[in-house]
């Protein structure tokens, strides 16, 4: 009679969640927007669009969409998001946003020439331009007033040296995206102070069981690993099942950050976080745009600006534990 | 065979209209019980309207359609083949790479218990069932896109006649083959009409028709022009009305050289197909 | 409606044009066979260049990745036998994922309320996809490419909306939570080797699908519609419900995946799934299913979700350079390809 309970109510709940999905289908955005449109602000309304490499339900980049927002309604600007994988189709949307006769862009250079021309477009209409994440090397050359991002490569190389003092020996680097010259710096730049043997190992990040079995396989042929990087928060959990699973002894880390992390960084599972904070990416970029726009400041005086890395380790992790809970860290 | 009761399907004075346009007019048939009628036509004389009327795809809109002496208006294919009509496509519905005896099952598959196919029953019936009808198949595991398209004809054929059909509408099934081929299906036709099914045979091509025939209809500009016994007609006549009126007479001399010798061929080749009684 | 069978059977000739088919000769004609022999030299080449390749454990955990892609073959193969693709079957599983887990945790119900949610929700979203492609009569690829990227879409939109994240918070301390755990995401140890749940079941539904496929009229109808629909509804086939069942097969499977996916990693991410419907159409093609429809086998889909597990892992044990991954994988598909072009001409000889 349990199961029929249970089958009632189940059909009860299909009702509500088709419901739900319907008049949500476009949602967390619109919604969002609508409220930075109320919040109140000094100087006159901007409008700032921020186009990004970002694939759709990225962690990361939902964070840096937060911390946009919320220095967007802190400013009183109508924050505009929109986001493509490809070079070339980012770009469109760049132009779009010109189109639109924004006040601001923030952009990210993952494929900078790409976007040369478009950005150029945008200097020539007096659009001022913010790089954001990635392309430090060319966001100045490309007209923009300032960057805002971590260097890979210095991420990755402090991730080495912390791997170092834990006295590891043979390091695995997990890359969940093949030819992300980002991920790829990341692994170059802990290989390059990491002072044992660092190899890479590429998986499927979009497939979480694969994740798992390729990283267990690894394990499996090379016993002597002592040390995983991956390159997103979810990907350490899978690590750390996968070392159990394989009973190796392989200490985890990562880099960036999520809730989760925190309780695996308590715990001593994972034994760091390299935290490039995007919560900062999108309020320093919105902010810079704002400050430009009404007091005409650039912050760092047009040198990129590093928001990280930040190691988080178990005894910082208590201290942003509240952040990362409401998802901002 | 020769009882005389009413004929299995008559049809008289049918007619059928595509909004105003007159697709078949006061056209009258009969087939009974081990009776060839073939019905013949250029392209557009109203075959195909006449067939699908038969097979039950399309309603007549004048004239009557009788069933064994009972008159019948049928919703769908499905209400003539429970009246033991069944047609035979151009297409044949088979699926090519099905084996043929999956094919000859398909969508009436014999049953054991719930779901579960009782396949040795469906192989065996299939086997006799085409050695009845006079093929030999070595192997009926085989796709059935793997014979030849004579072949493929006959296993539609057979697959009609075991499912309870009376009567067997073939729609050109020679139209596509070569000679030899089209005598093969000639010959199940025949086999078909010994076990005492009516038939009616479309085809535009006199000279399949003639050997197989015990009657034909003639159409032309959907309706009829012609309804002959086989004993009141010679196929050179047939051909003759084939090509209908006038024009004939003409064309009946610019064909004679040819004509003779393919109609020689042609009977040699029946004679040979052990069809001499037709 | 027979005449007596009086007729005696004519003596039996062979045909002089064609010899006995041998045994050899029969097996070569399944659909499977080219994978199968595919698979063989995969195992062959990787336990001779990888030396952990052949111990028990490697051999689990390759089972494992060949399952999860398995799963989803087993289904995407018999609907491909119907003639038809279903690129929504990646996100699918996501979405099935996010449906349990946040129907259970924002409601704060038993784990199960919302595996049985999510079944419910997902085999619609199945008969949906079904519905459209049978209404519309427009191309599988493109019905399921739309309700792919709407899927897609509403996995992150309604995600967002209600969790105001991208993922769904752990469900692990909530009840029912180990129970299903041990249903769908646990290990087992048989003959000494930890084998993951995933496998067994997949091996279950290669059974059951193979059987279906093989001695049902229902796989009898699955073959027809796939290789000749018209000729199909000729004869009396429900086609349009055969291939609704067809696109609810692969909803049932998505559904399974979904929950292994949540049970195995406690939270889900609303933008996993996206170009995994590709592997399962791989794994059926390495099977020896045609793109066109009509033919082809689940455990053919089986043996090509085998050999995809064992590339995938493959690489990793014989410690390559992973940038070849997709090398490999390129040549396979083309290699099975071919070999499905030859069994197909086969077939249509008179064609």
């Amino acid at each position: 009679m349990k199961r029929f309970a249970t089958g009632g109510l189940a059909a009860v709940a299909l009702v509500g969640v088709l419901a739900l999905s319907s008049c949500s289908s476009s949602g967390g955005k619109e919604a969002a927007e609508e409220e930075s449109k109320t919040a109140a602000g000094g100087g006159p309304r901007l409008k700032i669009a921020m186009v990004t490499h970002s694939a759709q339900g990225d962690t990361f980049w939902d964070i840096v969409q937060k911390g946009a927002k919320a220095a967007a309604a802190k400013d009183n600007v109508d924050f505009l998001y929109s986001a493509d994988p490809e070079g070339g189709k980012q770009a469109q949307l760049v132009q779009a946003a010109i189109d639109q006769k924004v006040d601001g862009i923030i952009v990210t250079l993952a494929k900078p020439e790409a976007l040369k021309d478009v950005l150029k477009k945008a200097t020539d209409a007096k659009i001022p331009v913010v790089t954001i994440n990635s392309g430090a090397a060319q966001s100045a050359e490309y007209g923009a007033l300032v960057h805002f991002g971590q260097d890979e490569t210095v991420a990755g190389e402090a991730a080495g040296e912390e791997f170092n003092k834990l006295g590891a020996k043979k390091a695995v680097c997990v890359i969940h995206e093949q030819g992300n010259v980002g991920l790829e710096d990341r692994c170059a730049g802990a290989k390059k102070t990491f002072k044992g043997q660092m190899e890479n190992l590429f998986v499927q990040g979009s497939n979480m069981p694969q994740v798992k079995s390729s990283i267990t396989a690894k394990l499996q042929a090379a016993k002597d690993t002592d040390a995983i990087l991956t390159l997103g928060a979810p990907f350490a959990a899978t690590a750390v099942d996968s070392a159990k699973e394989v009973g190796s002894s392989a200490k985890v880390a990562t880099f960036d950050m999520n809730k989760q992390l925190i309780t695996a960084l308590k715990d001593g599972s994972i034994q760091f976080a390299v935290d490039q904070q995007p919560y900062l990416q999108g309020y320093g970029a919105v902010d810079e745009l704002w400050l430009y726009k009404t007091n005409g400041n650039v912050i760092g005086g047009g040198r990129p600006v590093l928001t990280g890395p930040a190691i988080v380790t178990k005894d910082t992790a208590d201290a942003i534990a509240p952040f990362a809970d409401r998802g901002t860290r | 065979m020769s009882e005389t009761r009413a004929p299995l399907v008559r049809l008289a004075g049918v007619g059928k209209h595509y909004g105003n346009i007159i697709a078949l007019q006061d056209v009258s048939l009969e087939v009974s019980a081990g009776e060839v009628v073939c019905v013949l036509g250029d392209n557009g004389a109203g075959k195909s309207t006449l067939i699908k009327i038969v097979s039950g795809l399309h309603r007549h809109d004048s004239g009557t359609y009788e069933v064994s002496g009972e008159e019948v208006r049928f919703g769908s294919p499905r209400d003539a083949l429970d009246r033991g009509i069944a047609t035979v496509y151009q297409d044949l519905a088979v699926v090519p790479l099905m084996p043929v005896w999956r094919n000859f099952f398909l969508g009436s598959e014999r049953r054991r218990g719930i779901g579960r196919l009782d396949i040795d029953f469906m192989r065996r019936t299939t086997k006799s069932e085409l050695l009845e009808m006079g093929i030999d198949l070595r192997d009926v595991d085989q796709p059935i896109g793997t014979l030849s398209g004579g072949e493929r004809q006959c296993v539609a054929i057979a697959r009609a006649v075991h499912f309870g059909a009376k009567v067997l509408i073939l729609d050109e099934p020679t139209a596509a083959l070569g000679v030899k081929q089209a005598g093969v299906v000639l010959r199940y036709i025949v086999r078909a009409r010994e076990r005492g099914l009516g038939v009616i045979f479309i085809t535009h091509n006199p000279h399949h028709a003639y050997p197989v025939g015990d009657r034909f209809l003639l159409l032309k500009r959907g309706r009829g022009i012609g309804y002959h016994r086989k004993d009141e007609v010679t196929r050179e006549e047939l051909t003759a009305l084939m090509a209908g009126g006038a024009e004939l007479e003409q064309l009946a001399h610019e064909l004679e050289g040819i004509e003779s010798g393919a109609a020689e061929e042609l009977s040699a080749e029946v004679k040979r197909l052990g069809l001499t009684d037709a | 409606m027979n005449q007596t069978v009086a007729q005696p059977a004519q003596p039996v000739k062979l045909d002089e044009r064609v010899t006995r088919k041998s045994p050899l000769r029969r097996l070569l004609g399944r659909p499977e066979i080219g994978a199968l022999i595919g698979a063989l030299a995969l195992f062959v080449f990787f336990g001779l260049t990888a030396d952990t390749f052949l111990t028990a454990n490697a051999f689990s955990t390759i089972l494992y990745a060949s399952s999860t892609f398995g799963i989803m073959a087993v289904s995407v193969s018999l609907l491909m036998i119907g003639g038809e693709f279903d690129l929504s079957a990646g996100v699918m599983v996501t979405t099935s994922a996010l449906v349990a887990s946040m129907f259970s945790y924002q409601f704060s119900l038993n784990i199960w309320v919302g595996v049985a949610v999510s079944l419910a929700v997902t085999l619609a979203l199945g008969f949906v996809n079904g519905l459209l492609y049978v209404k519309t009569g427009l191309p599988s690829f493109i019905v399921t490419l739309g309700t792919f990227f709407m899927l897609a879409g509403a996995n992150l939109g309604v995600t967002k909306a209600i969790s105001d994240n991208v993922a769904t918070p752990s469900i692990s301390d909530m009840s029912g939570f180990s129970a299903a755990k041990q249903v769908f995401a646990s290990d087992l140890t048989l003959f000494g080797i930890q084998v993951k749940i995933t496998v067994l079941w997949w091996l279950a539904m290669v059974a059951v699908a193979t059987w279906l496929l093989l001695r049902t009229r229902a796989g009898n109808w699955v073959f027809a519609v796939g290789g000749s629909a018209p000729s199909a509804r000729a004869v009396g086939v429900p086609v349009a419900k055969t291939k609704i069942a067809l696109f609810m097969g692969v909803a049932f499977t998505a559904w399974f995946s979904g929950m292994h996916l949540l049970f195995a990693f406690d939270s889900v991410q609303s933008g996993e799934g996206v170009g995994n419907e590709f592997f399962y159409i791989i794994c059926a093609v390495i099977g020896g299913c045609l793109l066109t429809g009509g033919y082809g086998s689940a455990i053919g889909a089986a043996i090509g979700a085998f050999i995809f597990g064992m590339t995938n892992k493959g690489i990793v044990y014989a410690e390559w350079n992973p940038d070849w991954f997709k090398f490999f994988l390129g040549a396979m598909l083309l290699i099975a390809t071919v070999v499905n072009l030859v069994v197909r001409r086969r077939a249509e000889v008179s064609e």
